[in-house]
């Protein structure tokens, strides 16, 4: 046993000393990023097995939630009172993206056009300036638009309705929410196609101003279009980003409890905010449904992604640097 | 260049500035809205206050001898002055604008050191302290002196009086300590599990794998998790990390570790892709040279490469503590809502962000308090952005 020992002391003070060393190291770093690696798996599988439980488990006797009225369903009952399994979230499904798009509809054209003045039109020191402030729009916690939204645009848009005669509750609504979020991936869109505006390239532009085009002329028509593929990614992530905020929507929607609602002044529900309603339970339906709808979250985020990355190949590019 | 060409030049010039002037007013009327709200609480006792108020009844034994100390010369018209019992009292408007009263000064002489707590007999370290309000005193032989009369009453009934029945007094409350204690340690455990678990994934993807297959797919995982909404992250912590410590530790539920596990996950991706681009900057020549001098490949990483791109990962560190603070939907499931003033790491509380949320989901939401932590919550966050943006400027500078 002791002459086991000496020899490996003896192989560790050769000079082979470092090796070891470089190999422990190695190996302790690749250990590191197999765990980096491995939680979006852990995220799948355990999400996947409490997820999939309020489909199989009886509860007893409240029975197994049909999963094709799950997926189609037109209300969300919830609650001891309930003691229900009739949760439907289809109607949120639409919700959800009606009002993710529409948060892209508002923040896309402002955002493209602030990130051309950025890049191309305002002077440097403005230029700086605005980079700074979207960079500080981006920092701002989600709690915090929420908080906004809740004190500032209910208010306006509890007025709002007044005014067109509509009935709103306290303000919260699809308009709130599509509000709030366009906030909130206003300076994602902005700082992303700044970066696609920037790697547009010289020679297109100066082509076109050869070509007799004003220089305004050039920055809409002929930078933009360059740039639409980078802008498209902006689009991506930006749809990403409000499909898949929570606790500002949750504090501007209202929580319907049916639907789909489309009109502005209504209340609405998403995925996000669904899930976030009713925290007390630690188990039972309530507490796993979570899970379902946190599946149901994923799977509509990545087919979001698909399509619009499909789109974008479809669309093409002018110029890919 | 036409006239017509001209206009339609400025006006699509204008569209540009009036969008560009857009996200500088929302970040404008961001700021007035948290000052404006949340200025008039901010003050320290909020920050060292508990957020539930405590409620006592103190009782008292036969007054054996009364205060001697004179009014002292530091309270003002608005504090009136019982010499006789040696407690000052003021009149004040708590958060939803119903008076009370407040206690603005007790000399240690004063009767009232040697009431007893009616209800538990052992509380040593009972007594009544300035900030206490005080609610209600009770006599044998006359109406009760109640806040809702004023503090000049309430001092008048004292001075009149050698005995009282009970006094009602409470800890102010609202106060903001348990939150910010919380989000100081979250930050504290956060940084302590996924700083190094980070930065040695960015060194083994950067500076010591090779590009095989098995390396390419362990990237394209991380990179995978940046997409992820972080109420997805909620729920892992909730179904993996909660069940995980409640085994492993004394916790019994969500606690402060399940919290700190999930953020770490979160801020993995974030630090990864910062710690790697600012390896990435370090040029070759720094580890050639090292390599050349006969060090091996974890001298040359820790000697030569670290140093020169620890401004990257102070940047990276600094922004996730940003984030730490501010993130609000994971923890809202990974450590619960429940707004506590007595902080272990393995019981619950919350943070200062989740704290916002419970106030503006309670029935009616308190917009004031809320705004006062978002205040705080703002000032911090843009002040590290700042901060970071200073540190990028320098080292940049120096590259150059």
């Amino acid at each position: 046993m002791l002459k086991i020992f000496n020899t490996i002391k003896i192989k560790l003070q050769s000079k082979h000393k470092k090796d070891y060393i470089d190999i422990f190291v190695k190996a302790l770093f690749f250990l590191t990023t197999l765990i980096s690696a491995s939680f979006i798996v852990i995220i799948a599988i355990f999400i996947l097995r409490e997820g999939i439980r309020p489909f199989i488990d009886d509860y007893d006797g409240i029975g197994r939630v049909n999963l094709i009225r799950f997926l189609m369903g037109t209300t969300w009952l919830e609650g001891q009172t309930f003691q229900s399994n009739l949760y439907g979230v289809g109607f949120i499904i639409i919700n959800t993206l009606y009002i993710a798009f529409l948060s892209l509809f508002l923040s896309l054209p402002i955002g493209v056009l602030t990130a051309l003045f950025i890049a191309k039109i305002a002077p440097k020191r403005l230029a700086s300036v605005l980079r700074t402030i979207i960079e500080l729009l981006a920092a701002i916690p989600s709690i915090v638009y929420g908080l906004f939204g809740s004190g500032v645009i209910l208010k306006i848009i509890y007025e709002m309705a007044k005014i067109f005669g509509v009935q709103s509750k306290g303000g919260n609504s699809v308009l709130a929410t599509v509000m709030v979020l366009s906030l909130m991936i206003l300076p994602t869109i902005t700082a992303l196609s700044e970066v696609a505006i920037r790697s547009v390239n010289k020679d297109i532009e100066l082509g076109s101003l050869a070509l007799g085009a004003t220089k305004t002329q050039t920055h809409f028509k002929v930078v933009l279009t360059s740039a639409k593929s980078g802008i498209f990614t902006a689009a991506i992530l930006g749809v990403g980003r409000a499909l898949g905020e929570a606790t500002a929507v949750s504090l501007v929607a209202g929580n319907a409890r049916s639907g789909p609602t489309f009109a502005f002044f209504e209340t609405t529900a998403t995925l996000t905010s669904t899930m976030l309603q009713g925290l007390k339970e630690t188990i039972g339906i309530d507490y796993d449904i979570r899970f379902s709808v946190g599946i149901v979250l994923i799977v509509v985020i990545l087919i979001t992604n698909l399509t619009l990355n499909f789109v974008k190949k479809k669309i093409g590019n002018v110029y890919v640097k | 260049m036409s006239n017509k060409r001209k206009r339609i030049d400025n006006l699509l010039k204008g569209i540009t500035y009036f969008s560009a002037s857009i996200a500088a007013i929302i970040l404008l009327f961001i700021i007035i809205f948290v000052f404006k709200n949340g200025f008039g609480l901010l003050n320290i006792d909020l920050i060292t206050n508990d957020y539930h108020a405590k409620f006592y009844n103190g009782g008292i034994e036969e007054v054996t001898e009364f205060s001697k100390t004179q009014r002292p010369s530091h309270l003002s018209d608005e504090d009136y002055y019982s010499e006789k019992w040696g407690i000052a009292l003021r009149d004040d408007l708590d958060r939803e604008g119903k008076a009370m009263v407040i206690v603005s000064y007790i000399s240690e002489d004063s009767p009232l050191y040697q009431i007893y707590d009616k209800n538990n007999d052992d509380n040593d370290e009972f007594m009544i302290e300035k900030g206490n309000l005080i609610s209600s005193i009770k006599f044998e032989d006359k109406a009760s002196a109640l806040s809702v009369y004023g503090a000049q009453h309430m001092i008048q009934i004292l001075n009149e009086s050698n005995q009282f029945r009970e006094i009602v007094f409470s800890s102010l409350g609202g106060g903001i300590r348990g939150s910010l204690i919380t989000t100081l340690y979250i930050i504290g455990i956060t940084l302590a599990i996924a700083l190094p678990i980070g930065i040695f994934s960015a060194i083994y993807l950067n500076e010591l794998s090779r590009k095989n297959k098995i390396n390419q797919m362990i990237r394209s995982m991380i990179e995978t998790l940046t997409g992820v909404p972080s109420i997805i992250y909620g729920l892992m912590g909730l179904a993996v990390f909660v069940p995980l410590t409640v085994k492993y530790t004394p916790a019994t539920s969500a606690n402060l570790i399940s919290g700190s596990l999930t953020l770490a996950v979160i801020l993995l991706p974030v630090i990864i892709k910062a710690t790697e681009e600012s390896l990435k900057v370090v040029p070759d020549d720094y580890r050639q040279a090292s390599l050349a001098l006969g060090a091996n490949r974890t001298q040359t990483t820790f000697k030569a490469v670290l140093p020169s791109a620890l401004p990257g990962i102070l940047t990276a560190t600094i922004l996730s503590i940003g984030r730490i603070i501010g993130e609000s939907a994971a923890l809202i499931f990974a450590i619960g809502t429940a707004v506590k003033d007595n902080i272990t790491i393995f019981g619950r509380s919350t943070t200062l962000s989740v704290h916002i949320w419970s106030l503006m989901t309670d029935e009616p939401a308190n917009i004031e308090l809320a705004s006062t932590i978002a205040l705080i919550i703002l000032v911090i966050v843009l002040l590290l952005n700042l901060i970071v943006k200073l540190i990028s400027h320098q080292y940049l500078k120096k590259l150059a």
